[in-house]
């Protein structure tokens, strides 16, 4: 029994999302951990996909850096991009499009797919109460 | 007529008096309970109503899966790092 739910949990963990994906495309970067969160809950009627990197590295954080354009070197930096170009700053138009966030404390890189307006709605909803309940 | 027969008619007519007194305001005391009754009623149907859905627990940070390329790394780590990019972000 043990061994059936170790197979399964397995099963879950190593199957992967499609190939082409946002996930797929970073997967197999050197020495960066990379991970998909689907249905990432932003309210009780609103969730994203996100795909996580973080450099296990200072060289793969440099890496990633270059990978994305990111030129500060401190703080944060966050940007609209392209869902095909994640390095390509874009303004919101109403398309899909992929809200990216570079931390360089956490040496770590946050892609959230946004599809439609309510879901950047969300985002910006999640991120104002966030911040207001934690005060 | 004496003096008691007097007091006893006195006493009688007072009590008719209230009675009709009683009569006359009845209706609207009646109106009155009943309107009372049907806004207690209706503040217990709101209550009813609203107080799962205020209790119930929000939704947001929950997720549905995590695929991840290393073993040995929480699915809830994951989950929280989504969470605390935004917050910095």
């Amino acid at each position: 029994m043990l061994l059936l739910m170790l197979a399964v949990g397995c099963r879950h963990r190593t199957e992967a999302p499609a190939e082409g994906s946002l996930y797929g495309r970073y997967a197999s970067l050197p020495e960066t951990s990379v991970a998909q969160v689907s249905g990432f809950q932003l309210c009780d009627t609103v969730s994203v996909d996100v795909v996580l990197l973080q450099a296990d590295s200072d060289e793969a954080w440099q890496r990633m850096k270059d990978m994305f354009a990111i030129v500060d070197s401190t703080g944060v930096t966050s940007w609209l991009a392209d869902t095909e170009e994640p390095a390509t700053r874009v303004k919101w138009e109403g398309q899909p499009l992929l809200r990216v966030i570079a931390s360089h404390d956490k040496q770590a890189i946050g892609l959230y797919r946004l599809d439609s307006e309510e879901q950047y709605d969300a985002l910006v909803d999640y991120q104002l109460n966030r911040m207001t309940n934690d005060k | 007529m004496n003096e008691k027969q007097f007091e006893e008619l006195w006493v009688k007519a007072e009590a008719g008096s209230h009675a009709e007194r009683l009569a006359a305001e009845y209706p609207a005391w009646r109106q009155k309970t009943r309107r009372t009754l049907s806004m207690a009623a209706g503040v217990a149907l709101v209550l009813a109503v609203a107080t799962p859905i205020a209790l119930s627990p929000s939704q947001a940070g929950k997720y549905n899966k995590v695929y991840c390329n290393r073993a040995g790394i929480q699915d809830q780590q994951w989950v929280s790092l989504a969470d605390e990019l935004l917050m910095e972000g």
